[in-house]
């Protein structure tokens, strides 16, 4: 099992509360216990690795896509349940409890974040760590802070291989 | 107060005494409030303060697009109370909770950025004032509407140097006040943070025009000249084997004396004079009026700084103010650079040599007995620069100073190199340096290369490197080729838009056939690289958008080439017209885009612009198919410029970095109340499309950013033409670089006209199956289904006061 959970130095941002280190294991039980989670993925998913493994979490685990930036461009032939939305609007968004989300049926509990540059998602997520009860987990290859659960830093192997357990997990 | 006012007067008896009374503090403002008193109309905010639009219209566009605050880090270490914990909007020892100190943060920058340029304005303005005399006329072109920004605020139209003065001065003077509410113990809601800055940002587009609008008249800039000259522009244009002066910062005064002394010696052809940042474009629009042959050249943005100085191919640096890196001296100093300070915002510690002889300050240099120098006296620092170029080129020379490794010394990093990964969680581009090394050792560089255009230069990878590689040097020894064909034209900025051009544009602005402006704006902290911004501004080109620019952004748009050679300068035309490639100027130049977007209410559609903001705004906001682009804002003067563009009703797209900035207004689009505005024929409320749908975000992507702004180019009184290419535009944008059409375009249709024209039986079809309308068939009419009605003349307003039953 790929260890997660160490490397945890970070350079995007500081203060006082950083987030829980977890491993697939964990990850993959509170993504399946979430009762509305939302996958929410970056353009870094071009990477056809990366976009391989969106893929399979979001259909094996019957999660929606948030595809923000430019992703749904290679989403968008892969059937699966994407839709567009801008980064920084999800970000505020989330933080609404009455937003009716993607679909129409209300705001989530659990986001899932694959896909960003760390210096980018760690400030859309800082609105969400401040200023809702929303529980955000990061299955990145960096740390990040400002997640509620992060992994921490990773090769680019070790990442592939924790979300290959991960989903085999699911 | 004194009841003296600004003027001269003679005492009779003493026939040979003349006293002149140049400026009385506050006089200067009580004659402008006279004056203000016989304008014939005027708006309720001549002079205004920090309240003045704060409930009238601030406020209304706060509850729209509400503040979205992105901290960037939990504690405030403000006062000796903290630091405290606010995380989770917890509240601080004085009081103030997260949302409030971040909104303190968010405005401190702001006002920052508004201060840089105000003061490098009230610098131009004394300087040009003691050198040309007060009544040095401004002419800039054929305009009647000179200065919008200003008479905005002030209800002045000044029309020489003189009269300038009481607009510096109400700056001035507001600044301070914004200023004070910063302290431990003032202002602490976030709300109101926001209603400041955002008249912060008004206060930044006086500030920026009075800088422009002087030198535009006083250094003969080209005036509102669409044919202005091309100027070669990148690192690659500089012809290493002569004497290279580069002068980089923001502020042109300087430069001009070192410019005049290499004419006046005839030494233009035997050095290079070149630059980066805004100095650099505005030496090369110097004396540009006539469209001399141009001899000065532009580098490029900050992020090129370092990397220009380890080239080692400037032989003396010139700064002046603002966006100049810190450690300039240093690094300089390891190449025998000498580093000249020519202005006293900064003195980086040099010794000042101000009231020196200039055959003395030259030795000194020359002989490495000191780093560099400070020099304010102008004319000193015109024959100083120039004198030590052409001393030190031939020294430099014969030293064969570099930075680039040799090959054996690249081989040999590259080899040190141990794969820990500390230089990449240091990068602030996240650039994928151990990646490239490891290719490297391989000998495939290719990797290495492309970290070129993605590098800021910022060197935060070699101060982590255990093994001390200079990482910035080995990107470049790959990029060597690279960085040698980096030759691209820039035209020369040519000033703000004409009233004319205004007049000939508005209709088809208007009327859509002319679908927007898109103003592509700001420094290079780009997410993926300078090219970026090409493409942006080369799709919404061939698209008969306006594209207007300054700054960086106007720069790195030129440096790039089409399979024919050409740059995008070359192949679009330079006027404010549909699918011109506008060049306003440098970073101060901004003042003109908002005062474009002024204009347009005020010739095209007769408003008063005499403290008359929120009516100006609201038109805007309403009518005018303008968004912005700061993709790779960095610093408190982009905040600044852009905040000022929200007030007045003008999105602004950000690239990802900007998400620091902590704040941005985003509204929702499913709140149905929020789209509400007045007519103003009747006081009844309508409803209007989310459109647009931010006034500041960010983008991932430039991808993403180019669907997003023409989406954000739809106003709520499109005609149903403008509306229909508007909807292609942006749909087409939509399909293009995200894959699929977007989900929401049916809820900016108002009837069958304003359907893509192309697309109209099928989308008529989708709002049948998809949402329930009813269409008749034969006549392909939609019966019923929009909640908004379309109606030629009706006059959408965010303002009651302005509507006739109010
Ligand atoms: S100098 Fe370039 S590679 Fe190094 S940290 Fe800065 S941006 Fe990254
Ligand atoms: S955080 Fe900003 S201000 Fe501080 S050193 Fe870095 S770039 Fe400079
Ligand atoms: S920090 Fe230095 S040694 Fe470590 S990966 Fe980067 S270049 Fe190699």
């Amino acid at each position: 099992m790929v260890d997660t959970a160490k490397n945890t130095k970070l350079f995007t941002s500081y203060g006082v509360s950083t987030s829980k280190t977890v491993t697939p294991e964990i990850a993959a039980k509170l993504i399946s216990k979430a009762k509305r989670p939302l996958l929410m993925v970056g353009t870094l998913t071009l990477d056809p690795e990366l976009l391989d493994r969106v893929v399979k979490i979001s259909k094996t685990a019957n999660i929606p896509i948030a595809a923000t930036g430019s992703s749904l461009a290679s989403l968008a032939d892969k059937d699966v349940d994407a839709e567009y939305i801008n980064a920084h609007m999800l970000g505020f968004y989330l933080t609404d409890p009455n937003w009716p989300g993607l679909d129409g049926n209300g705001n989530y509990d659990t986001v899932i974040v694959l896909g960003f540059k760390k210096f980018y998602i760690n400030q859309v997520l800082s609105a969400a760590k401040n200023f809702s009860n929303l529980k955000t987990i990061a299955i990145e290859r960096g740390y990040i802070q400002n997640a509620t659960m992060s992994f921490g830093n990773l090769s680019k192997a070790d990442h592939y291989a924790a979300l290959d357990e991960l989903i085999d997990l699911l | 107060m004194s009841k003296l006012t600004t003027g001269s007067f003679s005492i009779e008896d003493l026939e040979s005494v003349q006293i002149t009374i140049n400026n009385i503090v506050g006089a200067a403002k009580e004659a402008a409030e006279e004056k203000a008193k016989e304008l014939e109309k005027a708006g309720p905010t001549l002079f205004p303060g920090l309240e003045s639009y704060r409930d009238d219209w601030n406020f209304k566009l706060l509850d729209r697009y509400e503040p979205v605050i992105t901290p960037m880090c939990d504690q405030c270490c403000y006062c000796t109370y903290g630091p405290c914990d606010l995380s989770g909007n917890k509240r601080g020892a004085c009081g103030i909770d997260m949302l409030g100190h971040n909104g303190r943060e968010f405005f401190l920058r702001v006002i920052t950025g508004t201060a840089c340029h105000a003061a490098h304005g009230r610098h131009l303005l004394d300087h040009l004032i003691e050198t040309f005399g007060e009544d040095l006329p401004l002419n800039l072109g054929q305009s009647n509407v000179l200065t919008p920004n200003i008479t905005i605020s002030t209800g002045l139209s000044p029309k020489n140097l003189g009269e300038i003065k009481p607009a510096m001065e109400f700056v001035e003077e507001q600044l301070t006040q914004l200023l004070a509410t910063v302290h431990a113990g003032q202002e602490s809601a976030e709300i109101d943070y926001d209603s400041k800055a955002l008249f912060s940002g008004s206060l930044d587009h006086v500030g920026m025009e009075i800088s422009d609008v002087v030198q535009v008249a006083a250094y003969d800039f080209p005036k509102a000249d669409p044919e202005a000259p091309l100027i070669e522009i990148g690192m690659g244009t500089i012809d290493k084997s002569k004497p290279f002066l580069c002068v980089i910062g923001h502020n042109v005064g300087g430069v001009t004396y070192m410019m005049d002394y290499m004419e006046e010696h005839d030494l233009t052809d035997k050095m290079e004079i070149a630059g980066l940042c805004c100095t650099a474009i505005d030496l090369s629009r110097y004396k540009e009026a006539d469209r001399r042959p141009p001899y000065a050249k532009v580098i490029g943005s900050m992020s090129k700084e370092l990397k220009v100085i380890r080239s080692g191919m400037p032989d003396v640096i010139v700064v002046d103010e603002q966006c100049v890196r810190g450690d300039i001296v240093p690094e300089a100093q390891k190449l025998k650079i000498p580093v000249i300070a020519s202005n006293a915002k900064i003195m980086y510690g040099l010794p000042n040599r101000t009231d020196a002889n200039v055959d003395d300050v030259v030795e000194e240099l020359k002989s490495g007995a000191i780093p560099g120098c400070v020099m304010l006296d102008y004319d000193k620092l015109g024959e100083l620069c120039i004198r030590l170029t052409m001393e030190m080129g031939p020294i430099r020379d014969a030293e064969g100073i570099t930075a680039i490794p040799t090959d054996e010394e690249f081989a040999d990093w590259v080899a040190k190199c141990a794969d820990c990964g500390a230089c990449m969680i240091a990068c602030p581009e996240e650039l994928d340096i151990p990646e490239a090394m490891g290719f490297a050792k391989e000998g495939d560089f290719s990797y290495l290369e492309e970290l070129h255009d993605q590098c800021i230069g910022c060197r935060r990878c070699e101060q982590v490197c255990k093994k001390e590689i200079p990482i910035l040097n080995i990107i470049e020894k790959v990029a060597q080729k690279q960085i040698a064909e980096e030759k691209g034209w820039m035209r020369a900025g040519r000033g703000q838009v004409s009233d004319a051009e205004i007049r000939a544009e508005g209709l088809n602005l208007v009327m859509g056939t002319t679908p927007g402006i898109i103003a592509i704006i700001g420094c290079p902290n780009y997410a993926e690289g300078t090219k970026d911004v090409y493409y942006i501004a080369e799709e919404f080109l061939k698209r008969n958008f306006i594209v207007v620019t300054t700054g960086c952004g106007a720069m790195d748009i030129g440096m790039f080439k089409d399979e024919d050679g050409k740059t995008l300068y070359e192949r679009f035309p330079g006027g404010f017209e549909c699918g011109g490639l506008v060049n306003i100027g440098s970073c101060v130049s901004n003042a003109h885009i908002t005062g474009a977007a002024e204009k347009v209410a005020a010739i095209f559609a007769q408003r008063t612009l005499e403290g008359n903001l929120a009516e100006i705004s609201d038109y805007i906001l309403n009518r005018v198919g303008a968004c912005g682009l700061a993709w790779g804002a960095f610093s408190q003067k982009a905040s600044s410029i852009g905040t000022g563009c929200n007030i007045l009703g003008i999105p602004a797209v950000l690239g990802p970095h900007s998400s620091k900035y902590r704040r941005a207004l985003i509204a929702k689009t499913y709140e149905e109340d929020k789209w509400k505005v007045y007519d103003a024929r009747n006081g009844q409320e309508m409803p209007i499309p989310p459109a647009p749908e931010f006034l500041l975000t960010t983008a991932e992507t430039w991808q993403e950013a180019i669907p997003m702004m023409a989406k954000a180019c739809i106003r709520p009184s499109d005609n149903s033409m403008g509306r229909s290419i508007k909807l292609t535009h942006w749909m087409e944008l939509h399909k293009k670089y995200l894959g699929k059409d977007p989900e929401d375009w049916w809820k900016f249709v108002r009837n069958e006209a304003d359907l893509p024209l192309a697309k109209r039986e099928a989308l008529l079809k989708e709002l049948e199956s998809k949402h329930g309308w009813e269409i008749d068939w034969k006549k392909k009419k939609i019966i019923s289904g929009p909640k908004i009605k379309f109606d030629v003349s009706a006059q959408p307003t965010n303002l009651k006061r302005l509507c006739k039953e109010a």
